[in-house]
């Protein structure tokens, strides 16, 4: 019997090749897709899954309060970490971490690698595997350096003794290599290509008492916990520690507490110093559309399977004369989708090999298929298995309960409640589709919109290089002859990118303010050419002096910064930090960092003329000057300065575009999404149009011996299909406008929707229909009407 | 054999309510060979559905063999089908996915029986039609007689007791026509029971009784001169 079943599911599908490939295609298309997505999930919902002790270890953020709301930071105080493990008997481990990049160099081969400062607990908790060296004591002498192999490679080539060699690091300590870890996968939430031990963290010799204090937030810690401890028991002891140890009159005092490393990538995200989520809703949105993908295909192919229902009604009278019953036939029809949709992943498994390579490059990962892992391979079955019988068992049930008497006589073509849940199938697909392709338009309209954002100061020409070796020392010489060069209009030093938030403090007062203790301040230490080179224009009072000496006690301030003092000009007045008093001798215009997305009050800013602890160069290019030039140029020039470093830079306009990288992936895949939803509902329309012209040959015969043309034929057919279509845009419009709306309420600064892009995406949807409709509709209006008549 | 009282049958389209089947009492005996005509509409196909357990009566009593059939569900239809009926059409109905060979072996499929078994009966009933040749053949690769032979073997494989057979010429020449209405005899003459709905006089007079059917009754019987098959 199964074997008949087989034989008969693949020589109709034979048999009727056109139905049998759009089903397949669409079909593989679907399975494709949500695969993709799947893998994509899994690899998210795997983050940091690599590390045994997941269970037990947790990140320990801080709750801080500005202005009576609690904000939430990674950074810590540097104690932290210790006195957790001192005092709290539950932490077994603890460790305090400072990330950063440092040139390493073996003789002449020099990288540049992102890594941690850690202290020795770190090995232990992370269960880091030790290829050379071991975990214990690796980190025990100061001059020690723990590599990754990725790293190790890339600096010693091939050799694979390397433990006990010496490196230099940032052209000028030198550290010997006491360990080489296997590298981490792609998706840790932090990775790094070496570690050194924490007290290491400025290198030099400096004096490093802050780090001890209690006041300076600025490190991540770390904590493992013994296996059993009352999780809410530890929880509370670490948020009473801070507290502990400073000040109560301080106003409220930070808290620390304990954070999961496994929520550490999905629900990461704080409001009043609570969780509410975070990627997790973005995973669950784009698996949610994945489904909705498959559903789509899965529609398509019942409704392909239905519409071919008047070739199988004749086959399925036989049988049932012939004595099968209706469970039979149901399971023989069960079993065709079932067969199609294993054809269908069989594609979709060549369609992944080609497709991932693309797909990683778009979300930026390195997902493998491992078709022999059981997961995957199970995950494929299910998937399979799940569309099959979602796919199968409408036509089934619809195609089995034929009755032999009518169909077998041949009228058994009114299939009243059958052509209704048809247009009812080719409906939601549609408004699905639509509903894809306006929330793209409005995707793209939101990223465009924010792109143009005025960020308040000069971004398009603006170059910025991280600060290495003696380029703090050597900044005029190298200023004077970037500028000599003539392709450089200004060059500048800061502590700080301009998009980032950077160093911030509160407990200043100020004349003319009220609260002040409570105001979160951001402070940048500058070159006195920063504002020229950046473009950030002055508003009243003057830049700061080339002699530095003059502005010890100057500040420059941000427009928002002068007006928390009151309303008449901030010009001579003063701000006192840390017991000193600073004197205001210009205000510039407020510039967006930090959240590109805010509302656009950016908090105060306050600027001084110093720029010791720079980290940024940042060079202006002259407009008229060609960027390739210049930058060859400025890398020559800072070579000659600083030959052990390799020239790496940024264009400021670059990294505010990557601010958008989440954004950019959601609205790259509803594209994706759209044409791949819209792509599948034409095949279903497609072939729904080709069944209703046959369907309908002998009325299209009848009319066009009566007179009708073909014009009037194609019009005829077209109309029923395109009222379909402007239903389904009816049906996709609150239901786009409400997702959008809900996706743009996380932004403050956004676009209001506009009825353009309904109006855009109905035009595409019924354009792309009419394409489709017409050709089937113009193949069946051309036929000659002797033909189509003597049919019956 | 065939037990027929009181028949109705109606069909119901959201107004109109038509009346097919209106009072017919009919019997059939073991090893008759019935033949109903009557103009188009008149309820003849309908008759033949009922009698063929393709559809219930409306109203009144259909007994076969011993079973009455009138109430049954379509699952317990199909249970008493099996085996007992084997259907010929005008049209053929061959599966065009189906060889030659699978067409004929389907109902003993359905009736569970196992492959050699199904080989040896298959092949038994091809080689009676004379089509054996074209066993592995499929229907639109036949010619009209060709695909009808392959019809009744279909029919006969499971030695049913009853062939009904709907207008089984009306898409045959009359060379193909005259083969196919030998064969019935033939199987008539072996003891088949066979209930015949036809257009064709030359057809109706190979059946023992002509039953005319006008408007949903019985309004002539008659009686024929069994012919002997023409050769």
């Amino acid at each position: 019997m199964f074997r008949n079943y087989i034989k008969i599911a693949f020589r109709s599908l034979w048999k009727n090749k056109g139905y049998s490939a759009l089903n397949i295609f669409g079909l593989a298309i679907g399975i494709t897709c949500a695969s993709l997505i799947l893998l994509w999930v899994e690899d998210e919902v795997n983050y940091d899954s690599v590390f045994p002790k997941q269970d037990l270890v947790y990140i320990v953020p801080t709750n801080q309060t500005f202005e009576g709301e609690v904000y939430t930071f990674y950074s810590t105080p540097g104690p932290l970490a210790k006195d957790l493990k001192d005092e709290i008997p539950e932490v077994t481990k603890s460790s305090t971490t400072w990330g950063g990049e440092i040139l390493l160099s073996d003789g002449e081969n020099g990288i540049n690698r992102y890594g941690r400062y850690v202290s020795p607990d770190f090995l232990d908790i992370f269960s880091l595997n030790f290829l050379e060296g071991e975990l214990k004591g690796a980190l025990a002498r100061p001059d020690g350096i723990i590599l990754t192999q990725e790293t190790a490679a890339a600096l010693f080539g091939s050799d694979k003794k390397v433990l006990s060699r010496v490196i230099k690091v940032n052209d000028e300590y030198s550290f010997t290599v006491t360990g080489v870890v296997e590298d981490l996968p792609n998706n840790v939430t932090f990775g790094f290509n070496w570690l050194l031990p924490f007290e290491r963290f400025q290198l030099g010799e400096e004096d490093m008492s802050w780090t001890e204090e209690y006041g300076n937030n600025f490190a991540d810690t770390f904590v493992e916990i013994a296996p059993n401890s009352n999780f809410k028991e530890v929880d509370n002891k670490v948020r009473a520690i801070i507290a502990s140890k400073m000040d109560s009159d301080n106003g409220i005092p930070n808290e620390a507490f304990l954070h999961s490393i496994k929520d550490w990538h999905l629900r990461s995200d704080f409001r009043g110093g609570k969780k509410v989520g975070g990627q997790i809703t973005f995973v669950r949105l784009v698996a949610f559309i994945a489904l909705i993908i498959l559903l789509i295909a899965c529609i398509n192919f019942m409704n392909l399977s239905t519409a071919r229902s008047g070739k199988r009604a004749n086959e399925v009278g036989v049988r049932k004369v012939l004595g099968s019953s209706k469970k039979l036939l149901v399971s023989q029809f069960m079993m065709e989708a079932l067969i199609m949709a294993g054809i269908s992943a069989l594609l979709s498994i060549v369609l992944l090999l080609v497709l991932l390579p693309l797909f990683n490059t778009l979300v930026e990962k390195q997902i493998e298929l491992r078709l022999l892992e059981p997961v995957h391979i199970f995950s494929l079955l299910s998937i399979t298995l799940v569309s099959g019988l979602l796919a199968g068992w409408y036509p089934a049930l619809y195609l089995s309960s034929f009755r032999p008497g009518q169909v077998l006589k041949g009228n058994g073509k009114n299939q009243g409640s059958a052509t209704i849940i048809r247009k009812g199938l080719v409906v939601t697909q549609f408004a699905a589709s639509i509903v894809f392709i306006i929330s793209s338009i409005i995707i793209y309209q939101q990223i465009q919109h924010v792109r143009a954002r005025d960020v308040g100061y000069k971004k398009e020409n603006l170059v910025n290089v991280s600060v290495s070796g003696n380029m703090v020392d050597k900044f005029y010489p190298i200023k004077e002859d970037l500028m000599a060069s003539g392709a450089v209009e200004n060059v500048a030093l800061t502590n700080s990118y301009m998009l980032s938030s950077g160093n911030n403090g509160s407990g200043l007062s100020w004349q003319g303010g009220v609260n002040t203790e409570d105001v979160l301040v951001r402070f940048r230490y500058v070159s006195p050419s920063f504002f020229n080179t950046v473009g950030l224009d002055m508003v009243e009072g003057h830049g700061f002096n080339e002699d530095r000496a003059v502005d010890s006690t100057n500040v420059i301030i941000t427009q928002s910064f002068a007006d928390l003092m009151g309303d008449k000009s901030a010009l001579g007045k003063t701000i006192m930090r840390n017991d000193i008093n600073y004197n205001v001798i210009g205000v510039v215009k407020d510039y967006l960092y930090g959240d590109m997305y805010g509302n656009g009050k950016t908090g105060p800013v306050m600027f001084y003329n110093n720029y010791d602890g720079a980290n940024a160069m940042y060079i202006n290019i002259r407009p008229e000057s060609s960027r390739t030039e210049a930058l060859a140029m400025i890398e020559e020039i800072l070579k000659e300065y600083n030959p052990a470093f390799p020239f790496e830079y940024r264009f400021e306009n670059d990294m505010f575009n990557s601010r958008f990288r989440n954004e950019e992936l959601i609205g790259e895949l509803s594209k994706i999404f759209s044409l791949l939803a819209i792509i599948i509902s034409c095949m279903g329309l497609l072939g729904l149009a080709a069944f209703t012209a046959e369907q309908r040959r002998k009325e299209i015969g009848v009319r066009k011996v009566l007179g009708s043309s073909i014009t009037g034929i194609v019009g005829l057919l077209s109309k029923d299909f395109m009222r379909l279509v402007f239903m389904a845009i009816v049906i996709a419009i609150p239901i786009a406008w409400f997702f959008m709306q809900n996706w743009l309420e996380s932004y403050a600064y956004r676009i209001s929707i506009n009825a353009w892009a309904f109006v855009i995406a109905g035009a595409i949807a019924i354009i792309i229909a009419l394409l489709t409709i017409c050709f089937q509709a113009i193949n069946a209006a051309r036929v000659n009407p002797v033909k189509s008549l003597r049919s019956e | 054999m065939i037990q027929i009282t009181d028949l109705k049958k109606s069909f119901r389209t959201e107004e109109v309510e038509t009346l097919a089947l209106n009072g017919v009492n009919l019997k059939v005996e073991e090893g008759e060979f019935v033949a109903i005509m009557g103009p188009s509409g008149c309820g003849k196909s309908t008759l033949l559905n009922i009698i063929g357990m393709l559809d219930n009566p409306t109203e009144g009593s259909y007994n076969f063999a011993g079973h009455e059939v009138g109430g049954l569900k379509e699952s317990q239809r199909t249970q008493l089908r099996k085996g007992n009926l084997g259907f010929v059409f005008q049209s053929f109905n061959l599966i065009d996915e189906l060889t030659v060979f699978e067409n004929v072996e389907l109902p003993l499929i359905y009736l569970k029986m196992n492959k050699a078994e199904r080989k040896e009966k298959v092949m038994k009933v091809l080689e009676r039609m004379k089509i054996a040749h074209r066993e592995k053949h499929f229907p639109q690769q036949l010619s009209g007689g060709q695909q009808q032979r392959v019809a009744i073997a279909r029919a006969v494989v499971t030695n049913p007791k009853l062939i009904l057979a709907d207008e089984p010429t009306g898409n045959l020449d009359s060379k193909n026509g005259i083969e196919v209405m030998n064969l019935l005899t033939e199987l008539n003459q072996e003891g088949t029971t066979i209930v015949m709905v036809t257009h064709s006089d030359r057809d109706s007079h190979y059946a023992h009784r002509v039953i005319n059917l006008f408007d949903g009754q019985i309004v002539t019987e008659s009686q024929n001169k069994p012919m002997k098959a023409m050769v």
